[in-house]
């Protein structure tokens, strides 16, 4: 990571590896322009950026699988993202640091005390509080105990990651560990929640990159996520609305519709409900993103996705949550078995969703803002 | 399915029912970046303001973009900058009118816009940058004086032989 760092300029780190002013513009003028920001903003922020010192991030992973961490470092090939991310920002990650042990853990303390207040804290995987927190633990201190540590000194944290931004797969039914989110357990910080299973890099590091330039967080949506990314429906920006809009349906995944390439709702689709930036920004340095693999989208950035039913049953269908599960009466009504009716139903659901989310919280046995 | 070729190809972007700019006008989107493009020249031409519009946020088919190049036409001067990938300017024949494009290391379109100014900001030195070269030269030149024989000129010289 950035031992030899400290002290210097970001421009002056930039070059020393190998990045020139003007190959830094044009990564941030890329940036501004996934960003739908203005054309301006891109050398603007290149400039305020390599004037300014190096950022300090903290990154702490709880509860997660690590596909976030995959997802923002495995690009097919060194980007400047990655350089300014890992090389030059990050001061802890316990995957990807070197050192280990004791070594690591005051690695950590030292970064925190020297950046108090001015570090970001990115933070993957939710956070689990049954057992007096004893599901995830690392250095001998719970992660309950770790994020409320590192919270008091961070400028902003970044919830990476469907799990740190809203439970995720830990959070689902029927949540054996008592998992939270990071929003559950700290309320006195900006939070940003990138989330999806996993997010899009470019969101993750677009976001990153807005606040060191700026120093404030976005502007964020209903559940904290940055407006720019999460602004829009999958549904509303999907190449294929058109045969929506036509009624145009695949039954199945190898019929006639299927191969021309219909609308994919009636297969589980949820990209009505689900808001990202798979269908602008995409994957894979922009080749393509599920819906255009054929396959429907499963909803992954929006809270509570484990428990909304199957990914193959159209968000028409008159079943929710887990098996066996009915919807109350006044939402069965809506449901007519049409498409056209899914944007009004796939709200419906979401409600539901939250429904439950807030039955799970009343029911939880741990009180996740308990010291 | 039994082979890959069994797989129906439909290319997007080409089946747009045709619309004004086939008939010879201009179609709507194209037409309305143009009258902006106007008003940005007008304000660079009287307060030396620069400003950029974004081409990846604009919907624009193969026929709009084709109709835009055409009016805007291929100007004297192509600058690249290979950092990070090529990045190619292009002035229109619109003085002031730039065709940016920055592409990414493997090639991939990363950014493009129009940018309305004298010269795009991302080709001048920096002056950061400059003073850095002046210290740079300066500690070259002041080495080459304390070890005769070994000037700028002398270094060339010995690779040529």
């Amino acid at each position: 990571m950035n031992a030899d760092n400290e002290g210097m300029m970001v421009g002056e780190l930039l070059l020393r590896h190998g990045i020139s002013r003007r190959g830094f513009i044009k990564y941030c003028t890329a940036v501004a322009s996934a960003m739908a920001l203005p054309p301006w903003m891109g050398p603007a922020m290149a400039e305020q950026l390599r004037s300014a010192p190096r950022p300090c991030v903290v990154y702490l992973s709880f509860q997660e699988c690590t596909g976030c961490l995959e997802s923002l470092t495995r690009s097919f090939a060194p980007t400047i993202e990655d350089l300014i991310f890992n090389t030059i920002s990050l001061d802890y990650n316990d995957t990807l640091m070197a050192a280990a042990g004791a070594a690591a853990e005051s690695a950590r303390a030292k970064a925190m005390k020297e950046n108090f207040g001015k570090y970001v804290l990115v933070v993957d995987g939710s956070v689990p509080t049954g057992a007096g927190g004893a599901y995830c633990a690392a250095g001998g201190r719970s992660a309950v105990d770790t994020l409320r540590e590192a919270a008091k000194g961070a400028a902003a944290i970044v919830c990476v990651g469907t799990c740190a931004s809203f439970g995720g797969i830990a959070f689902a039914d029927p949540n054996p560990t008592s998992a939270w989110p990071v929003s559950a357990i700290v309320e006195d910080k900006p939070i940003v929640n990138v989330s999806g299973c996993p997010p899009i890099p470019e969101v993750m590091t677009g976001t990153l990159l807005q606040f060191f330039s700026t120093g404030q967080v976005p502007d964020l949506d209903e559940h904290r996520r940055p407006k720019v990314f999460f602004g829009n429906t999958i549904h509303d920006r999907c190449y294929r609305r058109p045969f929506y809009d036509q009624g145009k349906f695949a039954k199945s995944f190898d019929d006639e519709g299927a191969r021309n390439g219909w609308c994919l709702y009636e297969l589980g689709c949820k990209g009505p409900t689900t808001y990202n930036a798979c269908a602008t920004v995409k994957w894979n340095g922009g080749v393509s993103f599920p819906i255009q693999s054929g396959h429907g989208c499963i909803g992954c950035s929006e809270p509570g996705f484990w428990d909304k039913g199957s990914f193959y049953s159209p968000l028409s269908a008159p079943a929710w949550g887990k098996a066996g599960e009915v919807a109350p009466r006044h939402v069965l009504e809506l449901v007519g078995g049409a498409a056209a009716a899914g944007v009004v139903l796939g709200a419906a659901s979401a409600g539901m969703s939250r429904l439950r989310q807030h039955e799970r919280e009343q029911r939880a046995d741990t009180d996740p803002k308990g010291s | 399915m039994s082979r890959l070729a069994d797989i129906p190809i439909r290319i997007e972007g080409l089946a747009r029912p045709p619309g004004p700019a086939a008939s010879g006008g201009l179609g709507g989107g194209v037409a309305a970046l143009l009258m902006e493009l106007a008003s940005l020249l007008e304000r660079l031409a009287k307060t030396q303001l620069p400003a950029a519009i974004d081409l990846r946020s604009l919907p624009m088919s193969a026929a709009d973009r084709s109709e835009l190049e055409r009016v805007l036409g291929e100007g004297e001067v192509r600058a690249t900058i290979q950092a990070e990938g090529l990045s190619v300017l292009r002035e229109t024949r619109m003085s002031g009118v730039w065709w940016v494009e920055h592409r990414g290391a493997q090639g991939e379109l990363v950014a493009e816009s129009l940018e309305v100014a004298q010269v795009p900001a991302i080709l001048a030195s920096a002056p950061d940058e400059i003073a850095a070269a002046a210290r740079a030269l300066r500690e070259r030149l002041s080495s080459g004086a304390a070890e005769p024989g070994r000037t700028l000129q002398g270094e060339s010289d010995e690779r040529r032989q």
